[in-house]
């Protein structure tokens, strides 16, 4: 009875192992995830990030690196969930630092407009 | 025994692995960060430029947004709930990032217009300006032109006219004086003691009036002299006769009398010494002084 039972459990403890581990075809999904992940972050650094939008681009950096931790200890749940976490950080990162730039340059040429009035007010004394 | 052994146990085991797998699904599991996903994903909601802007990224964000709902509806872990939530909070705000750029955008395409308008603007009315000053200083050129030119014809002709008048009063033998121009016309022109031009007197006479007719705005004072022979007032006499007699002549060839005034200085103002018959005769004149262009003549004191 005990050992019917200690192989019961043990059958059960299998079945959930497996199902928990999942299957091990996400070592697939997961190794291209991380890779777009890495590319991601790389834009968004090309793009400033660091200057714009450093809280994001820290978060960013960080998540990428743990999800290659993830990956190298065949954790894939983990590194997959990482690794989207990086991705969204890096492309709010991108576009916090693409709208700075548009709005720096929108100020510029409103700069711009104001210096040109006052040359056409100084002509037209 | 083995075998039956087996089932009891397996029963109660496979039941708490159903609670466990599904767990209260009646009841949705919420977080703070979920709540918060909610709150913002309601703001950029209602946010018109966001859905006009960023659909793409608002498309996006609902996805995300409703992963986490659906976690939270089948009472997944705080941790994956808070994970999808995470995701669904940056695209949320990648939403609003783009629609800020897309705002920053549309603001630099219309004051870029403006400016481009602005300089177009102000280089027309550089350009008018300049045309206009150009213009101006044409104007001003021309006229200094004109000016000096007119300045010049004026100095060529009051030279033209000086020249003329001398060349005119050439035959006469006039004389430029302190006085202007004097013409002297001798005794010979008059018999002794006569106060009538002869014939030669005349023909003098009618050079001087065609001077006159050809100067119209001058003006002479005819003045007699005489010699010392005889009484002073036999000679006062005689040379205002001589003069009038110039004056007479002269009004009969047709110039008007107010351009002829005449004295008679009798003996006073001898050129010479009144010792022989010669330096008499001399004394014995009728002095002609032309005015200057504008009818001004200076009398003797």
């Amino acid at each position: 009875m005990k050992s019917a039972t200690t192989l019961a459990l043990t059958a059960v403890c299998a079945a959930i192992a497996i199902l928990l581990a999942g299957c091990s075809d996400m070592k697939t999904p997961t190794t291209a995830d991380v890779a777009v992940s890495n590319a991601a972050v790389t834009n968004a650094s090309t793009a400033g990030g660091a200057e714009y939008a450093p809280l994001e681009m820290r978060s960013a950096r960080e998540k990428l690196e743990a999800a290659n931790i993830a990956l190298k200890n065949k954790d894939y749940k983990k590194a997959d969930d990482l690794a989207k976490a990086a991705q969204a950080d890096a492309a709010l990162a991108q576009s916090k630092a693409d709208t700075a730039k548009s709005q720096a340059a929108a100020n510029a040429l409103q700069t711009d407009i104001k210096v040109l009035q006052e040359q056409i007010n100084h002509t037209n004394q | 025994m083995k075998k039956i052994s087996l089932k009891p146990v397996l029963a109660p085991t496979l039941l708490v692995m159903t609670l466990l797998v599904s767990a209260c699904a009646t009841t949705p599991r919420s977080t703070g960060l979920l709540e918060q996903t909610r709150s913002d994903y309601a703001m950029a909601r209602n946010n018109p430029n966001v859905e006009r802007l960023a659909p793409i990224e608002m498309e996006q964000a609902t996805v995300a947004m409703n992963h986490a709902n659906a976690a939270s509806n089948q009472d997944d872990s705080a941790v994956e709930i808070d994970k999808l939530a995470y995701i669904a909070k940056d695209k949320i705000a990648q939403a609003n990032e783009v629609t800020k750029q897309k705002l920053a955008e549309r603001q630099i395409a219309q004051t870029a217009k403006e400016r481009d308008q602005m300089i177009l603007t102000q280089r027309t009315s550089e350009a008018d300006k300049a045309k206009q000053d150009a213009a101006q200083s044409q104007l001003t050129t021309q006229a200094a032109l004109a000016a000096a030119a007119d300045s010049q014809r004026q100095a060529a002709d009051a030279q033209a006219q000086a020249a003329a008048l001398k060349a005119q009063l050439d035959d006469l033998s006039a004389k430029q004086t302190e006085r202007g121009l004097v013409i002297t016309m001798g005794d010979v022109l008059f018999g002794t003691d006569l106060s009538n031009l002869n014939s030669e007197g005349m023909r003098s006479a009618q050079k001087l009036a065609d001077v006159l007719n050809k100067n119209p705005q001058r003006t002479v004072l005819v003045e007699g002299y005489t010699d010392s022979t005889g009484s002073s007032s036999h000679n006062q006499e005689l040379s205002e006769r001589r003069a009038m007699s110039v004056r007479t002549a002269l009004v009969g060839m047709g110039i008007s009398g107010d351009r002829v005034l005449t004295r008679g200085y009798g003996q006073s103002f001898p050129v010479a010494a009144n010792d022989t018959s010669a330096n008499r005769q001399m004394n014995r004149r009728v002095e002609i002084v032309l005015s200057d262009a504008n009818g001004k003549i200076i009398q003797r004191q």
